[in-house]
């Protein structure tokens, strides 16, 4: 490789150079080093109930189609005709028996399988050999919560692994009754390098009442002291970074926060007990916050606010934004559509939250054409000095609404896991650092080093 | 199908159109809610899915739109622009509003009118961006006694990936 990736990042002092939202060499390495090892949020179960239902996505830049076999099974291949490469699948989600390449009328079946050829024995004289000419399939797909993930590396860790203590994390929403995405997702192109975004969304607590300020001073609440970034409340909130590059923002009982109306408040009081009761006292607690996170590498959500997004990269200076709304599924039918309007009215395509920080993103990826400016570095060392661990939370913690330990952490990762040589070096050292490490007084024991 | 209405009317919405579309050029957009907005509007702009024509899968229970606004979700959008503090508009972009195609014709309710209309928005920001929109309306419009008000209006964008950085402006 080129590119040395650990020259770009400096996590010990929270520094990256500019040229990581800008540089071709490195948007291909991170195609074939992150993209290609990780795993990649899908769809969800809920979007594909019945065998036949099928969504088409993006693994990076590799088209796939996820569909459900007439057994159950969930599996995804690459949306491409194995005869001459066609784009297999147009259509974006639906319901069906096989798919049906344009070009020459090749048909696959929900196991990938070639199952019929047009003019068999007069053009192919009956010796195709069909059964080599399935679909590729993604090695790996699996679920947590009913969130599908695939990945592309054989060698990566279960998905369970991979989330680690990220998926403790996610229990607060996933585990009492279950959740759902509401879809199809809305799309959008955002002129920005892919990690711009998604490290906004892992920890950037600091640019809401900046960005947002408008929107919070319209809104009223107990947020709107925020805007201007005038003060800090002090402790309404932490930071939180995990192993693997994951991590995540608080601010506490604010999960309704951005709900103009008072029923999904009043939803998350009345179920806070079960899930104390089902996952304890903190996980209860958590339940009633507001969460910016990310999963490694290119999934961000807002629990509270209920978005949930996907940014594929289509190149360096260039992301899709897709967002769903997550709900509970035993939330009443009204609740859902509330939930849904209030999800999309601020951060879907003209949400009065998200329009702000398109603007941003662009800026932070197109400064970078000048050579000089990109030369240049920038800094996140916000809180560098009071990264720690918790009693009760796993992961690296920083008791502060503001910090940029999960920034620090998710390029942490990514430079680890664009410098191994495979999975198993990277298995080997979170073994090394849980042996040295950890957290005591029950919380998981953590496997993230310090960021 | 309904009945066009006379050379007259059809003179009066034309003008209504025209007047609209400047006061959104103009970011009038207070003046456009309080004099040319009813009060039980239905603002809706929603998304699609691609789907093959034989696709039998049912339509989702929960349709996502990017807006879905009654009178309140608009002032509360209008409210944010005259904060002054949308970083975005300041410098402030500009934007021209061409509408075309306008069908009018009269409603079952004798105070009500149903209209077609198309459009094309044009967004210039800072030294380089432009971006263009084009697409459909359908509105319903209620007489009130100083004229004509949008009580309805679902907006059609033909681009399932919108290509703009967002669609936080009124079309």
């Amino acid at each position: 490789m080129s590119i040395e990736v650990g020259k770009l990042l400096d996590h010990r002092n929270g520094i990256q150079k500019k040229r990581i939202f800008w540089d071709e060499e490195l948007y291909r390495l991170e195609m074939e080093r992150i993209f290609a090892r990780s795993w990649l949020f899908l769809t969800h179960e809920s979007e594909i109930p019945k065998p036949g239902d099928f969504f088409c996505t993006y693994m990076g830049e590799d088209a796939v189609i996820v569909t459900r076999t007439r057994s159950g099974e969930i599996r995804a291949y690459l949306n491409t005709c194995t005869h001459r490469g066609n784009q297999l699948c147009q259509a974006e989600a639906g319901n069906t028996r096989s798919f049906t390449c344009s070009y020459h009328g090749w048909s696959f079946d929900l196991e990938g399988k070639l199952a019929a050829v047009p003019l068999e024995a007069d053009a192919y004289h009956n010796l195709l050999d069909k059964d080599r000419l399935g679909l590729p399939r993604v090695p790996k797909v699996e679920s947590f919560g009913g969130f599908i993930f695939g990945c592309f590396d054989p060698d990566a860790p279960s998905l369970r692994d991979y989330l680690g203590e990220m998926a403790w994390y996610l229990e607060t929403f996933t585990a009492r009754a279950g959740v759902e995405l509401l879809g199809p997702p809305l799309k959008s192109v955002l002129h920005c390098n892919w990690k711009v975004p998604t490290e906004n969304f892992i920890c950037d607590s600091y640019h809401v009442g900046w960005t947002h300020a408008a929107a919070l001073k319209v809104m009223g609440g107990p947020l709107a002291a925020m805007s201007g970034n005038t003060q800090a409340p002090p402790g309404i909130g932490i930071q939180v970074s995990t192993r693997h590059g994951h991590g995540f923002g608080v601010i506490w009982e604010a999960a309704s926060a951005l709900h103009r109306q008072p029923d999904y408040e009043e939803f998350l009081r009345a179920k806070q007990p079960e899930v104390a009761a089902l996952l304890g006292e903190m996980r209860g607690k958590l339940y009633r916050a507001h969460w910016d996170a990310g999963i490694f590498p290119n999934c961000s959500f807002l629990y509270g606010t209920n978005i949930w997004k996907m940014w594929h990269p289509r190149g360096p200076h260039e992301c899709e934004v897709w967002s769903w709304t997550l709900v509970e599924k035993d939330m009443p039918a009204d609740l859902k559509r509330k939930i849904q309007k209030e999800a999309l009215r601020t951060f879907g395509t003209a949400g009065t939250f998200e329009s702000d920080d398109g603007v941003n993103m662009h800026g932070c990826t197109y400064t970078n054409a000048g050579p000089h400016a990109r030369r240049g570095e920038m800094v996140s060392v916000m809180g560098i000095d009071h990264d720690s661990t918790h009693p009760e939370l796993p992961g690296f913690v920083n008791d502060a609404n503001y910090s940029e330990i999960a920034m620090r952490g998710f390029y942490r990762f990514y430079a680890e896991l664009a410098e191994a040589r495979d999975w198993n070096e990277i298995i080997a050292r979170t073994h090394t650092v849980a042996r040295n490490g950890g957290n005591s007084n029950g919380a998981p024991q953590t496997a993230t080093p310090r960021p | 199908m309904a009945s066009p209405v006379g050379l007259e009317l059809f003179h009066q919405i034309e003008q209504f159109y025209f007047r609209e579309a400047r006061l959104f050029n103009e970011k009038r957009y207070r003046e456009w809610l309080e004099s040319m907005v009813d009060r039980e509007v239905y603002y809706w702009l929603p998304i699609f899915e691609e789907r093959y024509r034989a696709d039998r899968k049912p339509p989702p229970e929960f349709p996502p739109a990017i807006y879905d606004d009654n009178y309140k979700d608009l002032e509360e959008r209008i409210e944010r622009f005259e904060t002054n503090l949308i970083w975005m508009e300041d410098p402030p972009s500009r934007i021209r509003h061409l509408i075309t195609n306008l069908e009018v014709y009269h409603a079952a309710n004798a105070d009500e009118l149903e209209t077609f209309s198309n459009f094309l928005v044009c967004r210039n920001r800072r030294e380089h961006e432009q971006t263009l929109m084009i697409g459909g309306r359908e509105d319903r419009l209620r007489r009130h006694p100083d004229g004509w008000r949008l009580l309805r209006r679902k907006i059609n964008v033909p681009q399932r990936v919108i290509m703009d950085t967002n669609l936080y402006y009124f079309i």
